[in-house]
């Protein structure tokens, strides 16, 4: 049995004993009538509250300036504000997290008077969002370190040979995209391998899904196939795996020897081509769709070819270059093809840096990357 | 997209009658002047706006290497009054929005009439003799007071504030919406806005200015507000009765009187 007693609450006990702390005060935020709750959770005792003490004042620094430049406006404009997250600092300087809630009550005349304020402990809660916060944030690094790791390789280098790279990770929160690229030597010593590659997802899963990608191209490229041969051996392993299906790449091999460049573009943006004394040309040839393309069985890739001149130079990029929310693609590839025309004759490490800022978006969502290889060149 | 959309500007009042710009300060939107603008509707041309990444403004058109200091919101306010053709312009700045007006005075001059500052501050930290009234702590402690709000209602808003929301009925609901804003400008305007440092800025503007200062103002407190009335050349001190940081919402009287007087002089 309940003792009835206990359900004869008055309204001084739902007050004082509520649980949850209550507080009025003046426009300006003096306290003039606090509970019981609230002296027990603070240990400051209404006589130092009362007429002496203003609501923000017990605020912690930060959460102070957020109550001024949030709360107060809000409080005003709308007349009512909830589940504000403050720090209240007691009497012995601990603080405690807590949800306000507070309602502007106006005079007959409409003329406000009087803030009225809940206060709930938010302790606990606030404990598991730091959890999360901290969840969320150590997973971002991990993704990040995976991707740099990745990304972090030395680039091939030789005589008359610039290949280099411009790579900016979007910044879309705290998740890492999955655009990727390599370039590295072929065993025959003359021949240098470059991928520029967009895994679908984002997070860790991508960039772990980067790196066996990056593993399998680099060794199905020491086992001596071309780029038509190592992209569909590439589709198999997707397959076989259930890894990086819809993954869209460039893959190409360059021959420094005999300047020819053999490549596939796997439902991936064409590479950009210049030769000397031409206007920069994307090659349209070597099409296929992505790996492991949804209900497409395992096909043969088209292979295209190209003999290039001394000097001439290709540009392997991500979609996140040409493409944005507020800009069509092909408007992204004629920005493209007008910036590397500008920058052409600059060593690949200042063409690949410009033509990136150039195309650089505000709003940039997604990775950008792009690669930019030259063969023939004099010594600068 | 126009600089007027994009920053979501709102006229007033008479077109052909000297224009007077309001600008919101960090935390909310226009409306933060919403009962203040109709006593100048009258008789002058009212500009309302608010910064990008704040209340209707375009969010996409946030770039975080130009709003990396107050000088692009400066830009941007230069950028209203030369797509609106203004001049001869009244620019009356809230909080940080007083000195993104100072800037915007320095750097274009000819453009403007008068400046009112309300509640200003060009350094909020302490540093050496000058007391800004916080510690670089302190800012911290702002950053993480945003995200442990944010985390309450981010995902909730985001598709309200990135304005593309095709679920109206969210509308009824939207708390705090005044003060919505994408959380992630937002946590980089504060952290703009409180880790800035233009006091060398000031000694550089010869527009004729009007300070307002609130009485125990946790923002901006009073010797803030008499060091930039020692450091800007023509300028007048009025201390307002209202307390806090915002009277253009807690005493919209006394703020509109005090300006009114200035202008009239």
């Amino acid at each position: 049995m309940i003792d009835d007693a206990l359900l004869e609450d008055t309204a001084e006990d739902l007050f004082e004993d509520a649980p949850c702390g209550y507080l009025s005060t003046r426009l300006d935020g003096t306290i003039v009538k606090v509970n019981r709750t609230f002296e027990t959770w603070t240990g400051l005792a209404r006589g130092e509250l009362l007429e002496r003490r203003r609501f923000q004042e017990l605020l912690a620094p930060g959460g102070r300036i957020y109550h001024e430049t949030h709360y107060v406006p809000l409080l005003r404009m709308q007349g009512t504000v909830r589940a504000v997250a403050v720090e209240i600092v007691g009497a012995d300087g601990t603080r405690m997290p807590a949800l306000i809630n507070s309602v502007l009550r106006h005079d007959a005349a409409g003329r406000p008077q009087v803030i009225r304020t809940t206060v709930f402990d938010a302790t606990d809660r606030r404990r598991y969002e730091q959890e999360l916060l901290r969840a969320q944030r150590r997973e971002h690094d991990i993704a990040q370190q995976l991707q740099r790791g990745m990304l972090s390789g030395e680039l091939p280098a030789a005589e008359g040979l610039e290949v280099d790279v411009a790579y900016r990770p979007g910044d879309a929160g705290l998740e890492v995209g999955g655009d990727w690229y390599d370039a590295f030597w072929l065993d025959d010593g003359d021949t240098i391998g470059l991928v520029v590659g967009d895994v679908v997802g984002r997070g860790i899963e991508a960039a772990a899904t980067m790196g066996q990608l990056r593993s399998a191209v680099r060794a199905l490229a020491s086992t001596g196939l071309g780029p038509g041969a190592l992209v569909s051996a590439l589709d198999g392993y997707a397959r076989r795996h259930a890894i990086g299906r819809m993954t869209t790449l460039v893959y190409a091999q360059l021959n420094l020897a005999t300047r020819r460049l053999r490549f596939v573009a796997a439902g991936h943006p064409p590479p950009l081509i210049v030769k000397p004394g031409e206007d920069p040309c994307f090659a349209e040839d070597g099409r296929s769709l992505p790996l492991d393309a949804h209900g497409v069985s395992a096909h043969a890739r088209e292979e295209a070819v190209r003999e290039l001149p001394p000097r001439s130079a290709i540009l392997l990029y991500t979609d996140g270059l040409v493409e944005s929310r507020s800009r069509l693609l092909d408007d992204g590839m004629d920005r493209l093809r007008r910036e590397v025309a500008v920058h052409r004759d600059e060593a690949a490490a200042d063409l690949t840096a410009n033509v990136a800022r150039a195309l650089h978006e505000a709003e940039r969502t997604d990775d950008v990357c792009l690669l930019a290889a030259r063969i023939g060149v004099a010594a600068r | 997209m126009t600089v007027a959309e994009r920053n979501n500007v709102v006229e007033h009042g008479d077109r052909d009658a000297q224009p007077i710009v309001f600008a919101h300060g960090f935390g909310c939107d226009q409306n933060m002047w919403r009962f203040v603008w109709p006593a100048f509707a009258d008789d002058a041309r009212v500009i309302l706006f608010d910064h990008v990444g704040a209340g209707g403004s375009d969010a996409s058109a946030y770039d975080r290497e130009r709003y990396a200091s107050l000088r692009g919101y400066a830009e941007d306010v230069l950028e209203i009054c030369r797509e609106l053709n203004l001049t001869d312009v009244v620019f009356v700045g809230h909080s940080v929005s007083a000195m993104i007006g100072a800037l915007a005075a320095a750097a274009e001059p000819e453009r403007f009439a008068r400046l009112v500052l309300v509640g200003p501050s060009p350094r909020y930290i302490d540093e050496g003799d000058y007391s800004g009234g916080f510690t670089q702590q302190d800012i911290e402690g702002l950053l993480e007071s945003m995200d442990s709000n944010y985390l309450g209602w981010s995902s909730a808003m985001a598709p309200v504030i990135m304005g593309n929301d095709d679920r109206p009925q969210l509308g009824e609901e939207l708390v705090n919406s005044f003060c919505r804003a994408d959380p992630e400008i937002a946590r980089h305007f504060a952290r703009v806005t409180f880790m800035s440092d233009n006091r060398a800025d000031l000694a550089q503007v010869r527009t004729p200015s009007l300070i307002l200062q609130c009485s125990d103002d946790a923002i901006a407190p009073r010797p803030v507000g008499e060091y930039v009335h020692a450091q800007l050349a023509d300028s007048r001190l009025v201390l307002l009765e209202a307390t806090g940081h915002c009277p253009n919402l807690s005493a919209p009287e006394e703020t509109v009187a005090a300006i009114k007087a200035y202008l009239a002089t």
